[in-house]
Order: structure tokens, then sequence, then C-alpha cells
């Protein structure tokens, strides 16, 4: 048990034997995951979970499910204990490369996503200035995207989510091809999002392991069995999860720096390449 | 490396006053060709600048304009039609319906004559059914394509922003691709003046400058043939040149990621 003191509430998200069939050929297989609110007295703590896979073990395809944009072949996945699949716009989805609407500025881009919840326009700015202000992109209003630098690009498009869904935030590879500082920020900035509120959820999908680990509370790795003869057998699976609060791995800042982590990245990597 | 290599080098980017010292060099290098040319065929600049005085005098305005109006109608009633029918592809019920009109794009005007004379009750109304069809089979195609080609994932934002169908289809497809419907319009609008001399060549109703072309060519008048498409190109031009203005006004957006810009 770890040494930080909390409490797991209610179910936020809930991935019940997911399987997914392509053409017949299975990709994913009896994938169940949970995700619980997570109290800990005396601050707003949000949750970070990650999924962790090789290339092509179907981490997409779960992204996909989890955010309401492709139903699963059997099982189902549910957001805040309700009794029926997740839609598109429940969870915020921030894919690999930022998408925003092109032919609208960022306070447009912005604002479109406010309305949808906040129907009451100056109610809308106010809530869209006060974001942008705290990420850092107040004066970047009235650009276009094309105008954005990657890191600008990457927080819009988790602003634009932010103001749209229900405290949930899927994130598709957001380590993948950043130089270490932008790691670093990025890191930082999934963890600001999940503490601005208790019950904001970032599920991050990745095969980048230490990125993971330095970020998640929970991990999920996926992978596909092996056969007695040591073939593949199709469609992935959970294989393992870790509870890095249990492990007193998370929280804290430089935990990166010290041995216990090395050790539990060495830990998770060796498993990652069984898979 | 030196300005000489670099016009011939490849992606090379020019700033805007090489541009023009290159645009400059060009047509005066066109011009002297045209000017000093030994082909005895070919009208000499004086020649076709008097042939254009003389038709001008003659009433080659008013044609003129009668064939711009009748282009202008035609381009905009093109551009309805299409994008309207481009937008349907949306429904799977249209797409059939759009891809058999793209294909009509192989078809002569010519053998579609006797067909469009008996629906039009006017010379004129012809005249701007053929041009819209002609101009409406490419639009389509082009605008049609242009969707085709939206990728999934602006669809996938525009859904987990908790918009319904009908809404992705007016963010994504009509608000987000309107730079592109003007880059198919500036195609098709001069695919328009194209077929506009030969509409008129084959209804001489109104006149308008396809039909003195054709006079003029019928009676090998060269200088006139040349003054004609010159005065055609110049407009045609100035068209296109609105068109792009139009673009850059209402779609600042388009040119930002352009290596070329």
């Amino acid at each position: 048990m770890g040494n930080t003191s909390y409490s797991l509430g209610k179910t936020l998200l809930k991935i019940e034997h997911v399987g997914l069939e392509y053409d017949g050929r299975p990709v994913l297989r009896d994938v169940n995951a949970e995700v619980r609110d997570i109290t800990v007295p005396g601050r707003v703590q949000g949750q970070v979970v990650g999924f962790l896979g090789p290339s092509g073990c179907g981490k997409t395809s779960l992204f996909r499910i989890i955010a309401g944009l492709n139903a699963p072949t059997s099982g189902r996945v549910s957001v805040n204990d309700l009794d029926r699949p997740v839609r598109a716009g429940e969870v915020g989805v921030v894919s690999q490369s930022y998408p925003l609407f092109e032919h609208r500025t960022v306070l447009g881009n912005l604002m479109l996503a406010a309305k949808r919840k906040e129907k009451d326009s100056s109610a809308a700015r106010e809530k869209v200035m006060g974001l942008l202000r705290e990420f850092d992109l107040e004066d970047k209003f009235p650009l276009y995207p094309a105008q954005l630098s990657g890191g600008q690009r990457q927080r819009c498009a988790i602003i634009q989510q932010i103001l749209c869904s229900e405290h949930f935030l899927l994130m598709d590879e957001p380590f993948s091809g950043l130089d270490l500082l932008m790691l670093e920020k990025t890191c930082e900035l999934i963890t600001k999002v999940s503490d601005m509120d208790d019950l904001n959820t970032i599920i991050v999908v990745t095969h980048d392991v230490t990125a993971a680990c330095s970020v998640a509370d929970h991990l999920w790795l996926m992978g596909r069995d092996s056969d007695a003869s040591g073939h593949k057998q199709p469609g992935s699976r959970i294989v393992k999860e870790y509870n890095l609060i249990e492990r007193d791995l998370c929280w804290q800042p430089g935990i990166i720096t010290t041995a216990r982590f090395t050790d539990f990245v060495r830990e998770v990597k060796e498993e990652f390449r069984r898979l | 490396m030196n300005h000489a290599a670099t016009v011939f080098a490849p992606n090379s980017v020019l700033n805007r006053n090489a541009i023009r010292i290159l645009i400059a060099t060009q047509v005066t290098l066109a011009f002297l060709l045209w000017a000093f040319s030994p082909f005895v065929l070919l009208p000499k600049p004086g020649e076709v600048l008097a042939a254009l005085g003389d038709m001008w005098s003659q009433g080659l305005g008013a044609e003129l304009i009668t064939s711009f109006l009748l282009n202008l109608q035609a381009i905009a009633l093109a551009t309805v039609f299409s994008l309207l029918l481009a937008y349907a592809t949306v429904m799977p019920f249209f797409r059939p319906i759009v891809a058999l009109l793209s294909k009509l794009r192989f078809l002569s005007l010519v053998g579609l004559t006797f067909f469009f004379t008996l629906m039009a009750k006017t010379g004129h109304q012809l005249k701007l059914s053929l041009l819209v069809f002609s101009v409406s089979v490419f639009f389509v195609t082009g605008m049609a394509d242009v969707i085709e080609s939206i990728p999934k994932e602006k669809f996938d934002l525009a859904r987990t922003l908790r918009m319904g169908e009908w809404r992705v289809v007016w963010e994504v497809i009509v608000l987000g691709q309107v730079d592109k419907a003007f880059d198919v319009l500036r195609q098709n609008a001069a695919i328009g003046w194209m077929m506009l001399t030969m509409v008129e060549g084959i209804v001489r109703s109104e006149g308008g400058v396809g039909t003195i072309l054709l006079d003029q060519n019928h009676h090998f008048r060269l200088a006139a043939v040349f003054a004609i498409q010159l005065t055609i190109l110049m407009l045609g031009l100035l068209q296109d040149y609105g068109i792009g203005m139009m673009k850059g006004l209402l779609c600042p957006y388009a040119a930002l990621t352009l290596e070329r810009k």
C-alpha cells in the first residue's frame, strides 16, 4: 500500500468484455478495465490511466471504442455508471495529429466546443478565455490552427475537448515523436488537466512505457497471447494491470528520478517485450 | 546558389520581386517572339491591335457584355446546382446519381443540342442550359472528389464535439471545404469560357463573342481571331483574379500552409 491516503469512489469508466472483429479476424478479446473516482483528502485529484501495448495490438481500435466512435463486436464501454454504451462526445478525444477545424480561428474552434454545453455566448466566451489564459494561449485566440506551433496546437486541441466532454479526455499516443522538453511539458499538461477537477479522467493510449508510467495512476498492458509453440494468437487482451498508487509511484514530484520508479519501468518493459 | 540556378532548382521558392521579374521577362520574350516571328501566317501585334480597334467600333464591346453576362449566369447556376448535388452525396441515395452525372462529361455538346433544343423555349435558354450542363458535369466531379477526400479525423473531431450528422455536414463538408469549392469554381469558370464560344457557335441567337469568333475564323481573318482570343483571355484572367481575391478574403487560412504562397 502506498503512503498517500486515498479512497475510491464511483465508477467513472467501465470497459466490460469488449471484443472486436474485422472480417471475422479478432482484434480485441475480452478487454476489461474500470476507472474509479480517486479521492485524496485535502486536494483536487483527478485520474490518469494508461493503456500500453506494442504497435498493432489494437490500441487505436480500443481508443475509438472508448471514444464512442466505433461500436465493439461484443461487450460495451460505459461512462459515469450509465446503463448504456458511451456516445461520441461524452469522452473528449485528442488524437495524435491534434485535429482542429482549419477554417476557424482558435477562438472559433473553442467557441464551437464551448457552445455545445453553454448556450449563452458571453458565458461561453468567458470560459474559453479563462482556459486560454490557463494554458498560456491567451494571445493566440485570433490565429488560425495553421499558425500555431505543435505544442500550442496540442493545448488548443485539449482545451477544445475539455470544453465539450464530461470530464473525460482520451489521448492517442500523446508522447509520440516529442523531444525531451516537449515530452516533459506534455506530461505536466496531462497532470495539470487531470488535477483541474476531481472527476477529470485522462486516458492515455500509448506505447511509450516510461512516459505512461510517469503520469498514470493505473496502467493496463495490452497484448496477444502466445500458444505452446510461441505463435501469437489473434486478438489482444489486457495481460497485466498495474496500480501505481498501491506501489506508491504516483503524485510525487521527482518520482521519476528514483530507483523505485526506474525498477518499475524496467519491470513493465520486460513484460512489454514478452508481448 | 545564384538567381539563374534558383529558377531551375526543384521546389525553389522565390520572393515576390523575383517572381515579378521572372514573369516580366517571360512576357517580354513571348511578345518579342510573336512580334519578330518569321511565320508569315501569324498576325503581328500591330495587325491584331488594328483588328481589335475595328471590331470594337463595330460593336465587339456589346457582344462581349452579352457573352460575359451569359457566362456569369451559367456559372452561377452551375455552381449552385453542382454544389447542392455534391453536398447531397453525403446521402447514399444521391451517390450513384452524381457518379452518373460525372460520367456525362465525356459526351459531346453537339450531340446533346437536339435534346436541349426540345426543352428550351428561347435561344438564350438553350445556350444557358447547354453551358450549365457542360460546366456542371465538370464542377460536380471536382467537388464530389473534394468531399470524398476529406480525412476521417475531421468527421471524428466534429462527432466528438457532439455534433449531429447534419451539423457535421455543415461544419466539415460545407464550411470546411469553402476554400476548395473556390478552387473548383475557378477551374470551372475557365471551362465556362471555353464552352461559351462553342455554345455560341452552335446557337447563334443573341450573337456573342463566340459567334464573331467563328465568323472570323470561317473567313480566315486571323488578326481578328487573335484579337478576340486576347480579349477573352483578358476577361477570363480578370474573372480568375476576382475569384482568387474572393477566396483570399473569405478563406485567409487556405494559404497559410502552402509552400509557394
